[in-house]
């Protein structure tokens, strides 16, 4: 399969203007299918509907079905059957059709060893060159009261991308109200502190950490288009990841929206886990990853 | 052995206070000009040891610091106390997922760091033994070598992180690159000193393979089963038992569990202490304030009991050595600083923040210090190399923010 790297170098993350759904004929396709159909008309999107694996007469049966009772006219989207390994062909196949965000099932938690060897749903977030928006819950209830967290990590260079893709991606999707949040890790804080510091100075020094970070946080949603959306600030202190996740999960949000990971990430990142390593052990809610190809 | 008697009783009472309120005095006093307050520490050491009161007045000396007797045994249980709730509290800011994180930059900088001054201090040492006071006929020790290669490839993250704090560098990229290379060369420094400090056992030694086996064993099972074990258990810990005592009290009985284990196996306490350290340190679980309460616990009252101690047991005119001194700065600056700063060029760093991490990462401090004790009292090394050590090891810390100051370049300038 050949493809144009350049068409994709430096595409913005958004507008969604193909979007892709990882099918894998699981009792969760017709939801993963539906909801995929629904982003794209409310996105103005193309829809790729892809399924690894063999091309049988009762799959395509199945996927007519379905196809049917979502309403969805075929000739209106390109659906593509593909062999191989699962995880690379769908990402060799959103290169291929420059896809700007791909939608795939997944559970919320898996077993150790699948979580350890690396699931399709999970393995796709950690190395596609596109958006993923991993959907473990279905939608229900009024899209305008959603939750909807961005994790607004201030010093992050694509946090900015990831913000704007979270803002256009609300307003399609008609969501009122979007919180920010910064989370804060100081590792080692603790022992510096130990060290010598009187109480005051103590108080002194976390105040000035918080409020340095608030403000960081502030600073970055001002160069950001919110418009007329509710937008909420909060500063978390937290192993950067897990911290959030938790957020997520008190907060019971809907979508939570994150940036793509920077390192190619390995076994080891599981082993002594991190950042969106935390987020994939236990996904608190439907989650966005935004590639923000910078 | 007699038993401890009420006279002994207030004699170690006594030792103790006259140890705590000296160094907290004069910990304070070298806050002011922004020395490390184990700086302090070792001066009172030194002032109440054998190379000041000890010369002036040696029985004055001798009452309230006995050489031996009960007194002293005690006093030796709480110095040992204290190394392994150091290396505890050394091991919890130790966070593998830092390094990770940092990536390429991260590891390129901390395996420069380890390499260049372990190899540079190894063949010194191994090669040029007179250099250190050895005599250079018996050819060198491969043991004393690997403990100064060690001991030179080693950072002291407790005044690094002081250090990035006071020059507001502690979340900028530099800092965390330091920070995470720090932790990185201590975990990895502590291994092979562990490594040492047991094949050097009088004991029966393991052997290579087998000493080579445990340690790894050891870090690999409390570093997956016995981590997973401490995340699942804190969360019960912190909400069910009497804050902070539940956490304060199970997380020290797991430390000393571990070196318990550690020493019954014939690798030294300070590997489980150290170990057990990062487990619990690297838990999502542990809360901030818990870890700062068991920070404070330490670095107030066994630190100066440690740090003073040391100036207690040596006579620092007697073995203050200026060749070997001059040698081991020498060794000390020009592996740390050129390792370190090549790692982190290599790992994509501009050349004039890449000296600023060499010489962040040159900073020794108490770590430096924890270890040229322990291996003192091994036998590993001499007291004159123990000076030289502990000298190397404060002004490294000294020097590391003016370095640092005059090398760094802001983002965008």
């Amino acid at each position: 399969m050949e493809f144009d790297l350049n068409k994709l170098k430096k595409r913005p993350s958004y507008p969604f203007e193909t979007i892709a759904a990882g099918l894998s004929f699981s009792p969760r396709m017709e939801a993963v299918l539906a909801e995929a159909k629904k982003i794209a008309d409310v996105c103005n999107s193309k829809l790729v509907l892809i399924h690894v694996g063999e091309k049988t007469k009762e799959k395509e049966k199945l996927f007519d079905d379905i196809l049917f009772r979502n309403n969805i006219e075929e000739k209106k989207v390109k659906i593509i059957w593909a062999e191989g390994d699962v995880v690379d062909t769908i990402l060799k196949l959103c290169k291929l059709n420059i896809v700007d965000l791909l939608i795939v099932g997944a559970l919320e938690k898996e077993s150790i060893l699948k979580f350890y060897l690396g699931s399709v749903a999970r393995t796709i977030s950690r190395k596609a060159k596109c958006s993923v928006l991993l959907l473990t819950h279905t939608s229900k209830g009024e899209n305008a009261k959603k939750k909807v967290i961005v994790n607004a990590g201030a010093d992050h260079p694509k946090t900015i991308h990831s913000i704007n893709t979270a803002l256009y991606f609300a307003r399609r999707i008609g969501v009122k109200e979007i919180t920010m949040v910064h989370e804060v890790h100081s590792p080692t804080l603790s022992m510096a502190i130990s060290e010598s510091s009187s109480a005051p100075e103590v108080t002194k020094m976390k105040k000035e950490f918080t409020e340095e970070e608030s403000g960081k946080l502030h600073a970055l949603i001002a160069k950001c288009d919110t418009g007329d959306l509710k937008i909420n600030e909060k500063v978390i202190k937290g192993k950067p990841g897990f911290a959030i996740r938790q957020y997520a999960e008190t907060k019971k949000a809907d979508l939570l929206v994150i940036n793509s990971p920077d390192t190619h990430l390995t076994f080891l990142d599981r082993i002594f886990a991190h950042d969106i390593e935390f987020i994939l052990a236990d996904v608190p809610c439907n989650l966005l990853i935004v590639h923000s190809r910078v | 052995m007699s038993k401890f008697s009420h006279n002994d009783l207030i004699i170690l009472l006594t030792s103790i206070s006259v140890i705590l309120i000296f160094a907290r005095i004069v910990g304070e006093m070298g806050r002011k000009f922004k020395f490390p307050i184990v700086m302090g520490e070792i001066i009172v050491g030194v002032l109440l040891g054998p190379t000041i009161i000890g010369a002036i007045s040696p029985d004055f000396f001798v009452r309230v610091f006995p050489k031996d007797g009960n007194v002293s045994i005690a006093f030796d249980g709480l110095v040992n106390l204290s190394v392994v709730l150091l290396l505890f509290v050394a091991g919890m800011e130790v966070q593998l997922s830092l390094v990770l994180k940092q990536g390429k930059t991260a590891i390129y900088t901390s395996f420069f760091s380890m390499l260049i001054p372990f190899a540079t201090g190894f063949a010194s040492a191994y090669y040029f033994p007179q250099w250190f006071g050895n005599n250079p006929d018996s050819g060198g020790d491969i043991f004393f070598s690997m403990f100064i290669g060690t001991a030179l490839a080693i950072s002291a993250l407790p005044v690094i992180a002081r250090i990035l704090m006071d020059m507001n560098l502690f979340k900028s990229d530099i800092g965390m690159l330091i920070i995470a290379t720090a932790m990185f060369n201590d975990l990895i420094g502590w291994l092979i000193f562990a490594f040492l400090l047991a094949m050097k056992s009088t004991e029966e030694s393991l052997g290579v393979g087998y000493t080579i086996l445990y340690i790894f064993g050891f870090g690999l099972f409390m570093l997956t089963i016995g981590k997973k074990i401490i995340d699942r258990s804190l969360p019960w810990i912190q909400t069910k038992l009497s804050w902070p005592g539940g956490v304060l009290s199970i997380s020290i009985g797991v430390c000393m569990l571990c070196a318990a284990f550690t020493e019954k196996i014939n690798l030294h306490a300070i590997l489980g202490a150290f170990i057990a350290g990062i487990a619990f340190g690297d838990s999502v679980h542990l809360h901030e304030k818990a870890r700062e309460i068991i920070h404070q616990f330490v670095t107030n009252f066994f630190a100066p009991l440690f740090f003073v101690s040391i100036g207690l047991r040596v006579n620092f005119i007697d073995n203050f050595d200026a060749m070997i001194v001059g040698v081991v700065l020498v060794l000390a600056y020009f592996g740390k600083v050129i390792g370190a700063t090549f790692g982190a060029y290599l790992g994509g760093v501009k050349i004039k923040n890449a000296i600023a991490v060499g010489f962040g990462l040159n900073a020794r401090g108490a770590m430096e210090i924890l270890l040229g004790t322990l291996a003192l009292s091994a036998g590993l090394i001499s007291q004159k190399v123990f000076v030289a050590l502990i000298i190397m090891a404060l002004v490294t810390s000294i020097t590391s923010a003016p370095m640092i100051r005059k090398f760094y370049v802001e983002k965008g300038k």
